[in-house]
């Protein structure tokens, strides 16, 4: 019992410490292997290749899916911050479109996913978020920092930049 | 004799004994005829576990077996029952153990290895309290909960029925409607606003649901953070001790487990009348509905209905009560009614005596509207009426009925679903707990299913011997007038203690607040009722009035504590305050004194 205890206690240590989660390999290739197939995954293929171009424009985007995280968050080239929100959290509407603004100026250096915790419970639990709004920034998959609640523009700006550079 | 004990015969035989004591999980020798020996084989049989049973009547050498059985055990008769290579005894015996849990732990031995310490099936008030605090002493839990739609196709988050469709968000528009009443007064006492004051039911409807999402997520977290394994999914079980969870795509798993907690609480009862579950809604769809109401029918009398059709009133709604017979079944009557004509004055229409026996849509919408054929339950007359919306609140079962209880060999009362347990919340199987709405006779509140799934986490694996305690449960009710109680209802101590050996005391009050703002005078009251046998002592606590769960809840210590009559003499009062009437009530009912206040 108390072995297995201290098991417990270090996954979920680790889950808290934000170490680099694993990888599902699955991603890309299942795509490129269905790629002939389905119109909506060719759609997502193309929009995916030309994101890079779009970086400037669009700086933001909702995580649809574990997948999708994994692809284009822990995979993303650039860092990415994850801002985790709920639809009844009201500091959460604030807190958005500042974070919005703040990597808007980083003119695409870093880029912002958004995810709903109610609807992507796991992957808000994987990630150990215990109140909204949490942002983590994730950097070639590891998260290399975060805040939790409401930051003025001043902080945001920083905290930005900091994770951009 | 020692020639017997070279008899090569015997030997053989000893051996053979030996052999399928070695190998059998369950070995029973016994005779075919022998009802005990029938009664232990049925109750494996019930537990699904295989059971090597030798007829000792019907084997040639059945004597011998019975000889070398005695030497070997000490035992002469049969049943003669060995489990995973130990002895257990006769059907005396087999039975104690079975009673005991021993049994299941002998059986477990050497066997199964579960995936779980403990499966709590049902993650509300009962469920979610008794995972935690099992994952708390260190065993390795799976809870489980999964919110069925209703046929309007609500549905809500973790937590159940308190938190989503009950205590908070009940509590939260009695609050709103009060805030009303409020308004109303705060003119008296010079407050000066528009006369215009509207009340918009999506602002209150979101604030109140964006609440409740944070709670969702605060238990989800909770449960993390315990490291409590919750599954999104509906259990049944299979075998006594295994279920199969079916989340909402459809996909089956299976899990096993040493011991189980059935915590699915009560979802709201239909009328099985033509349009109820088409057009009509229940409390789990009221707190979350997209539109405001309009001008509803209640259905039913109970707390549920009161509350409900309270607080729509109070949001300046056009409301109607349908009642059958009484207001509050299984509360003090006096209250009840008192309770009920404080509402009736302040503008709810009741409809007594009158049940309803079909619903028809004349206009679809949101909300649309109804008409109500209603039947007397007195006469042959017939009444019709037109509502935007009708909700149904005549009661609730217990979700018991396909969870697959028979599989385990679980016992319910067949007439009202609930299920029997001891005073250790433990069903008729013996790895099977119950806790919460779902059990027979206890009462149906959020902190006695908190309370009794923790103490029972505890005995079972924290090894305490504390058990729940159902008695003087203090409650409210939160009608516009709210209604406190703890104890027994006046009528119900009659009962168990006969007029004469009681003292009731009693008194109208008009709460300070009320003065100004010129309402409600003689409305509010007290009342106790005293164990003339037994110094006096407190059985009965009733309060209507402002603020009665804040009362309440203090009072429901003291009678705890025992207190009496005399005790409450000599405590002093907080003036002023509505409380303070309770440590300086004089006049009895016996007495036929004046109770009513006469203002200044
Ligand atoms: C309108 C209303 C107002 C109330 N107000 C109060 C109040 O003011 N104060 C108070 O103390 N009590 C109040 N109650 C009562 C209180 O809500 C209940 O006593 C309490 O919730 C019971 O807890 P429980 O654990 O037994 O069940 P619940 O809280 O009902 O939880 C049971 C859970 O199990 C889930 N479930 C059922 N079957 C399965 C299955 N097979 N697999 C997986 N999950 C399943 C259900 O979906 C639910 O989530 C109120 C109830 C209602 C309806």
């Amino acid at each position: 019992m108390a072995s297995r205890l201290l098991m417990r206690r270090v996954c979920s240590l680790s889950v808290r410490d934000f170490c680099r989660r694993p990888v599902t390999v699955s991603s890309s290739s299942s795509y490129s292997s269905s790629l002939t197939s389905s119109p909506a995954v060719q759609a997502f293929v193309t929009r995916s290749l030309l994101r890079p171009l779009f970086h400037t424009r669009s700086v933001s985007f909702n995580v649809q899916d574990q997948e999708d995280f994994t692809d284009r968050v822990v995979n993303s080239e650039l860092p990415v911050l994850v801002d985790f929100h709920a639809q009844w959290c009201g500091p959460c509407k604030i807190l958005g479109p500042r974070l919005e603004k703040a990597i808007a100026k980083q003119k695409g250096r870093v880029n912002m996913a958004k995810v709903d915790i109610d609807e992507h419970t796991d992957l808000a639990i994987e990630y150990g978020v215990s109140a909204v709004p949490t942002v983590i920034a994730m950097r070639g998959g590891d998260v290399i920092d975060q805040f939790v609640g409401i930051k003025d523009e001043d902080q945001l700006d920083s905290f930005a930049k900091r994770v951009s550079e | 004799m020692p020639p017997v004990e070279n008899d090569p015969g015997r030997e053989q035989i000893r051996s053979r004994i030996k052999e399928l004591i070695d190998s059998s999980q369950v070995l029973v020798f016994s005779k075919s005829y022998c009802p005990f020996c029938v009664k232990v084989k049925e109750l494996f049989k019930e537990l699904n576990v295989k059971c090597n049973a030798l007829e000792l009547d019907l084997m040639e050498n059945g004597t011998y077996y019975q000889d070398l059985l005695h030497e070997m055990t000490g035992q002469k008769t049969v049943p003669n029952v060995f489990i995973n290579k130990k002895h257990i005894g006769g059907c005396d015996n087999t039975l104690k153990a079975h009673k005991d849990g021993v049994l299941q732990q002998l059986l477990g031995e050497g066997s199964e290895v579960y995936d779980y310490d403990l499966i709590v099936i049902g993650g509300g008030s009962g469920g979610l309290a008794s995972s935690k605090e099992a994952a708390i002493l260190g065993q390795k839990v799976m809870v489980l909960d999964y919110v069925a739609p209703t046929p309007k196709g609500t549905t809500w988050g973790l937590g159940g029925t308190c938190v989503n469709v009950g205590c908070i968000p009940k509590k939260l528009m009695h609050q709103t409607a009060m805030l009303g009443t409020a308004m109303q007064d705060a003119r008296k006492f010079g407050w000066e606003f528009s006369e215009q004051v509207t009340h918009n039911w999506d602002t209150m409807k979101t604030a109140v649901n964006n609440y409740i999402g944070s709670l969702n997520w605060g238990y989800r977290v909770s449960l993390r953070d315990k490291n409590v394994n919750y599954v999104n999914s509906y259990a049944e079980f299979v075998e006594p001790h295994k279920i199969k969870a079916t989340n909402k795509r459809g996909k089956e798993m299976f899990y096993t487990a040493s011991k189980f907690i059935l915590a699915t609480g009560e979802r709201p009862r239909y009328l099985g009348i033509p349009g109820d579950k088409e057009y009509c809604i229940t409390s789990d769809d009221l707190f979350s509905l997209a539109y405001c109401p309009g001008k509803t029918l209640v259905i039913g009398a109970s707390y549920v209905a009161l509350e409900c059709g309270g607080f729509l009133a109070g949001l300046g709604l056009d409301v109607t009560i349908m009642v059958r017979s009484i207001l509050l079944r299984g509360f003090d009557q006096d209250m009840a009614n008192r309770a009920g004509d404080h509402m009736e004055t302040h503008g709810v229409k009741f409809i007594r005596k009158f049940v309803p026996v079909k619903i028809e849509e004349l206009e679809a919408g949101t909300p649309g509207r109804l008409k109500v054929t209603a039947k007397s339950t007195e006469s042959d007359e017939i009444i019709e009426g037109e509502y935007n919306t009708v909700l149904i609140a005549v009661g609730r079962d217990a979700c018991t009925g396909n969870i697959g209880l028979d599989k385990a060999g679980v016992q319910v009362n067949p007439k009202n679903g609930k299920i029997p347990v001891n005073d250790e919340e433990q069903t008729n199987v013996p790895h099977i707990y119950a806790i919460g709405d779902i059990l027979e006779g206890k009462w149906e509140l959020t902190p006695v299913a908190i309370q009794a799934g923790k103490l029972l986490a505890r005995r079972l694996f924290g090894g305490s011997s504390l058990k729940c305690d159902y008695v003087n449960v203090p409650t409210t009710v939160f009608t516009p007038m709210e209604y406190g109680s703890c104890g027994y209802a006046e009528e119900k101590a009659v009962e168990i203690y006969g007029q004469e050996n009681l003292e009731v005391y009693h008194s109208l009050f008009w709460p300070l607040e009320f003065t100004v703002a010129g309402r409600d005078n003689n409305r509010c009251y007290a009342k106790i009722i005293c164990n003339k046998l037994d110094n006096e002592r407190v059985i009965g606590f009733h309060y209507l009035g402002p603020n009665a769960g804040e009362v309440t809840q203090g009072f429901g210590a003291a009678m705890k504590c025992g207190i009496t009559k005399d005790q409450l003499e000599n405590t002093i009062g907080i003036h002023p305050t509505c409380a303070e009437i309770f440590t300086t009530m004089e006049v009895t009912k016996n007495s036929g004194g004046d109770i009513t206040q006469s203002g200044c």
